[in-house]
């Protein structure tokens, strides 16, 4: 018996439905508990700032999380092998950064009330991308049709109502309102259409931790650019960077959970695809209504009409999680997957077997040791190094926070980590 | 790059719905400053 099929054999039995829909809850916690840290920034800042601030922290992530769990070499190797999804890599991060920017107007001029749901449609539109590129919910039947669309609509919804009891109403005029609608609904489209790279690259056989380190050169690249663009030149983008060098670590924080967030979604979008997952993930939001409102105390004026919307939202947001955890594909949808695996194999001259058994969670790669690297450690070394730095110049910052709900939560945050990293690891060696 | 992955890639519908996208999107932003 070969070392990758003995390694194979001692794998955990989970099914890929159930570990995906693990990964797709354990994302929606950690995008959700990436706001926590953003609550410490002072307001005063730039969103552009704000947000590359933010983007330069998921980069150190995105490049340390990959290479400690996997290695250098393997990264390479896996990214030598579809060499061109790396397009794809680039093209998801533009989007995401164009998207990002689009929330910022959104927000301006309608407000969050209106602009979150709006942009939170992102999800449908990766569910119609998902049944129309990759022949997702194809075969599914009624049963399934109803428990996904229809669990994503409930999450759509839940998002809707859970923001309109919590933010406040835009005073803008029609031509600004309607800009911003725009804006927020462009924002949806885009974040929707960057998950065809995102399921493309897994039906492809790419692994998740490879194709984030290409992602997130179109992220800080384009975040870059659009926030030069934004501030009149680089010079001044670059003097905002240093006016807000004291809040930067927190900023960075949050950049690193939203990554851990990032690669749980990926792992969803890989393993239930992107028309499951994606709501699943979407989900964060009730997440990060649990920090606000009962660690920085966001919520204490709402009144009890808004204190039912919130308890309202949240059920419904619940309800289509549930759903779509209960809506495991069938096997003729498989086979419909099957074939938008077939079609990438044909087009780019892949192996079908290979991207079978890595599609499975099965990657043979994964099985063999792999040669660390002395650079491997240097970028360890740096990742820690910069978050450090950026410890020391933190202000400290006077916002009251309740311990016990921060300490209730942070263990709420941690646990699904380890957890779903272990059935991970168990199931799929991470590949 | 194989000639033949190029022309994979360029005549791929997943790639040209993106950018299509990324551009009415881009294009949406310019106009917003």
């Amino acid at each position: 018996m070969s070392h990758s099929s003995a390694s194979a054999s001692e794998r955990s039995t989970l099914s890929l439905h159930k570990l995906g829909v693990f990964c797709g809850l354990a994302a929606a916690v950690w995008l959700g508990s990436a706001e926590a840290p953003t609550k410490l920034v002072n307001t005063g800042f730039s969103p552009f700032v704000i947000s590359l601030g933010m983007v330069m922290g998921v980069f150190v992530a995105r490049w340390t999380v990959p290479m400690l769990l996997k290695g250098t070499g393997f990264l390479f190797t896996d990214l030598r092998d579809k060499a061109h999804l790396v397009v794809w890599a680039v093209l998801a991060g533009t989007l995401w950064a164009v998207a990002n920017t689009l929330t910022v107007f959104a927000v301006r001029n309608v407000g969050l009330a209106i602009a979150f749901p709006l942009w939170n449609t992102n999800s449908l539109v990766g569910l119609f991308w998902g049944w129309l590129l990759f022949n997702e919910l194809r075969g599914s039947g009624v049963k399934g049709w109803l428990k996904v669309f229809g669990g994503a609509a409930a999450i759509v919804l839940g998002a809707a109502i859970l923001t309109f009891a919590t933010a406040h109403q835009s005073t803008n005029s029609p031509d600004k309102v309607a800009m911003g609608i725009l804006a927020a609904l462009g924002a949806g489209v885009l974040w929707g259409t960057m998950y065809i790279p995102y399921r493309k690259a897994y039906i492809s056989g790419m692994n998740p931790l490879s194709f984030v380190t290409i992602f997130t050169f179109g992220e800080l690249g384009t975040v870059f650019t659009l926030g030069a663009i934004f501030h009149g030149g680089v010079g001044n983008l670059v003097g905002e960077l240093q006016r807000a060098r004291p809040m930067l670590f927190w900023l960075f924080l949050g950049g690193f959970c939203w990554v851990i967030g990032d690669l749980f979604q990926q792992y969803a979008a890989k393993y239930i695809g992107i028309g499951r997952g994606i709501p699943l993930s979407n989900t964060n939001q009730l997440w990060g209504l649990a920090w606000g409102a009962l660690v920085f105390g966001e919520l204490s004026g709402l009144s009890p009409s808004g204190k039912i919307l919130v308890i309202a939202g949240s059920a419904v947001m619940i309800a289509g999680a549930v759903a779509i955890s209960m809506a495991p594909p069938p096997a003729l949808e498989l086979d419909n997957w099957k074939q938008a695996m077939d079609r990438e194999c044909n087009r780019y001259g892949l192996d079908p077997q290979k991207v079978t058994a890595v599609v499975q969670g099965n990657d043979p790669l994964s099985g063999q040791p792999q040669k660390r690297r002395w650079w491997e450690v240097l970028i360890l070394c740096s990742a820690v190094g910069v978050f450090i730095w950026l410890a020391l110049g933190t202000k400290s910052q006077h916002i009251a926070v309740n311990t016990p709900w921060m300490l209730v939560l942070a263990l709420a945050t941690i646990v699904p980590l380890g957890v779903c990293g272990t059935l991970l690891w168990r199931r799929t060696r991470f590949s | 790059m194989k000639r033949s992955n190029l022309m994979a890639i360029l005549t791929d519908v997943h790639l040209w719905v993106p950018v299509v996208v990324l551009i009415l999107g881009t294009a949406l932003l310019m106009s917003l400053r």
